[in-house]
């Protein structure tokens, strides 16, 4: 190997990505050559400093507005000209729904049909449940715990009649295998309080989690839901020695507080 | 690509096993490459005994490096080294696996406890989970991406890192210092026992959502504390001994029954601080 | 527009979510325009749907998206010409990173100075700072890149070293400047 030969396999080098042959040739050549070993070591730090230099992130709502493109594309030209107008709000809709998707794992997902309303909103309402299953795909690639807790974070922005929304959440309070992302989905419970499902899934959350941090949270839910059918597992989380001693504490005062 | 690389030298696969230090010849030392450049980096470690460090290094490679379990006579026994040889480590100890960029790291088939160093290059996302860390819990340091972190026992400690934490220790204390946060990233930190002690870049945007039942808040972040949600009585002090006459930033001294809710330079992706016990301080880097 | 199905449609949001921040970033290097960067991210996406029959799969993707990429960029810029921006100006109007506080990324080069780094970078040619984006950012081989350019193999080795070279002779020179 002759010195512009040797050049010419420095980056890969540097990167670690040289085949083992012309590795072995070039470190033959750097041993040999005082003039090519320096000039190796002197631009090495410039292309290791490379990779360090801070990347552009891209503003918050390309995503946004990929997606709005995207629902435009699978509806056709016709429906893409109104989405130019279609308000941001069915964005989020989407988002939402998408990212509480991901949060319950995606998993046993039914789409529930809401016929109430004008047409026009049932359709619009049609589009964002296939929507939300379509970039549910897309999400379920990044497991990433930061990413489910914005889809929690996002269903305070729905309606509280929406089940949909209301069974992703109690699919990641029950499922999600990272326990910040259960707290913040009880978290989330709270402005569903109204319905029957919700009571019946905390209630039959209790006694799954293990995490006491998480155990306190779904009794404070209990006590705001003013939940009396939570006596009994109440008084068995009071008397069960395998449980965290504050959660046990804490059950009792919420014992004492529904009573 | 899809490689295993047991903790012992397996040396037909692509992962180098380094000769253990002297020091402790069941030290090992086992290098994986990411084989993947087009998807990120990531390291999982999982359903591990005994304290973790995950270090952010120069290097393009994972540098695995735990100790081996001792007394582990029956491969001694059975398998005698080959001529000039001589036994480094034994039994499947770790199992270390690579499959597009993501490298995952657990016990092999027994679990033991062990401490173990990870070095890892800086821009990589880290997910590690132990079962119980001990004293020396989970340390993960200098790294940069998406942090994930949960310790069933011990606490939680993350120092000079960039981008998103999400941690959760079951009853010790968290302490996180990021650099440099992700603009549209949530956060989450929760602990039932410990203190959660976060540093945040001062022009940090975000909406906080903070809860301790029996424990106070404290921060010299500005914070514009949301009146409908939460928060009961909020005390505000000067804080003391200022400098240059200079410092007049005021504390925040919140105490409440249920959550806190405040934003931070104007607000941004939620974050999430909950404890029972411990107290919540977030400071201004 | 044509109708395209949903299995079509969910494979390109798994594209998007994978390669939407590196193409954004290579956007942004090579027009320095943020706005026009996110613009040219979308229009990639929507260009792989509609060529998507002409892909082959036998070949690495992100080769082909570069491709792509550069298309939609050559076509953009040629279209609004004349209002490229210069780079002081540039610099001066980029967002500021989210914290001035110096990152692992700072404490890992090595004491170099990345913001030097960052400058001498940003004065290169576009064609040498496009062929460290793919090889140094992307981590691209260098057949894939080959490919992308649209030249031989051996090309992208000499114009990875010569690019390497004009960085370092920018950035000694920026160097010099501060010093003096």
């Amino acid at each position: 190997m002759n010195c512009d030969q040797a050049k010419l396999f420095f980056a890969e080098h540097w990167s670690g990505t040289l085949p083992d042959q012309e590795e072995i040739e070039l470190e033959r050549h750097l041993g040999s050559c005082e003039a090519c070993r320096a000039e190796a070591e002197r631009l090495a730090p410039l292309w290791s400093g490379l990779a360090s230099l801070p990347s552009e992130e891209p503003g918050p709502d390309m995503r946004g507005r990929f997606y709005e493109t995207l629902a435009a594309y699978r509806d056709g030209a016709a429906t893409a000209k109104t989405s130019a107008h279609r308000p941001l709000r069915l964005v989020w809709q989407i988002a939402a729904g998408v990212a509480l998707l991901v949060a319950g794992g995606g998993a046993g997902y039914a789409v529930r049909g809401q016929s109430s309303g004008p047409s026009e909103l049932a359709q619009l309402r049609g589009e964002v449940n296939s929507m939300r299953q379509l970039v549910a795909l897309s999400l379920l690639q990044q497991q990433s715990a930061s990413e489910r807790l914005r889809g929690v974070s996002w269903a305070y922005r729905v309606e509280s009649s929406d089940t949909e929304v209301l069974s992703a959440l109690v699919s990641a309070v029950n499922h999600d295998p990272n326990i910040n992302v259960r707290l913040a989905a009880v978290d989330a419970l709270h402005p569903f309080a109204g319905s029957a499902t919700t009571r019946d899934a905390v209630l039959q959350s209790l006694p799954r989690q293990s995490a006491p941090i998480v155990q306190v949270a779904l009794i404070d839910l209990l006590v705001d839901l003013k939940e009396r059918d939570a006596l009994k597992e109440l008084e068995r989380m009071v008397s069960d020695s395998s449980i965290d001693s504050d959660v046990r504490q804490h059950a009792q005062w919420a014992l004492e507080k529904l009573q | 690509m899809n490689k295993t690389v047991l903790g012992f030298g397996l040396a037909a696969l692509a992962a180098s096993v380094l000769t253990a230090q002297d020091a402790n010849p069941l030290r090992q030392s086992i290098k994986v490459p990411f084989s993947d450049a087009t998807a990120q980096r990531k390291l999982v470690v999982e359903g591990l005994v005994g304290a973790i460090t995950v270090r952010g290094y120069e290097g393009k490679e994972a540098v695995v490096e735990y100790t081996g379990r001792a007394g582990n006579s029956r491969s001694s026994a059975n398998n005698p080294p080959p001529a000039g040889m001589h036994r480094i480590g034994g039994g499947r100890d770790m199992e270390i696996t690579e499959d597009h960029n993501t490298i995952r790291v657990g016990h092999g088939s027994f679990m033991f406890p062990t401490d173990i160093v990870i070095q890892v290059p800086v821009d990589t996302s880290v997910n590690v989970s132990s079962l119980a860390g001990g004293a020396g819990g989970i340390s993960i340091e200098n790294v940069s991406g998406e942090i994930e972190a949960s310790n069933m026992a011990g606490p939680v400690t993350i120092t000079n890192a960039s981008g998103s934490v999400v941690a959760h220790s079951m009853a010790g204390k968290i302490t996180v210092t990021l650099n440099k946060v992700m603009p549209d990233k949530s956060m989450s930190f929760s602990t039932m026992n410990g203190d959660i002690d976060v540093t945040l870049p001062a022009d940090t945007k975000a909406r906080l959502k903070m809860k301790t039942d029996n424990g106070d808040i404290f921060t010299d972040f500005d914070v514009t504390l949301d009146p409908q949600k939460g928060a009961t009585t909020v005390e505000e002090q000067k804080s003391k001994g200022t400098k240059n006459g200079k410092d007049t930033r005021t504390r925040y001294r919140a105490r409440l029954d249920s959550t806190t809710n405040g934003i931070i330079n104007g607000g941004g992706p939620e974050m999430q601080f909950t404890t029972f016990n411990g107290r919540i301080v977030i400071h201004k880097k | 527009m044509e109708r395209v199905g949903a299995g079509e449609l969910a494979k390109l949001a798994v594209l998007f979510e994978r390669h939407h921040r590196a193409l954004f970033r290579y956007f942004v290097s090579m027009n320095r325009d943020r706005a026009l960067a996110e613009d040219l991210v979308q229009d990639v996406f929507f260009r792989i749907l509609r060529y998507r029959t002409s892909y082959d799969p036998e070949k690495p993707f992100t080769a082909w998206m570069y491709q792509i990429a550069r298309r939609a960029s050559l076509d953009r810029v040629t279209a609004r010409r004349g209002e490229v921006v210069g780079i002081e100006e540039f610099t001066d109007r980029r967002n500021e990173p989210v914290s001035a506080a110096p990152g692992p990324e700072e404490r890992a080069s090595r004491g170099q100075n990345l913001a030097l780094l960052r400058k001498a970078f940003d004065q290169l040619p576009p064609d040498k700072r496009e062929i460290l984006l793919l090889s140094r950012f992307e981590e691209m081989k260098y057949e894939e890149i080959a490919s992308v350019l649209g030249c031989e193999l051996g090309t992208v080795k000499v114009r990875v070293y010569r690019a390497v070279r004009a960085l370092e002779q920018i950035y000694f020179t920026l160097e010099k400047e501060r010093a003096s």
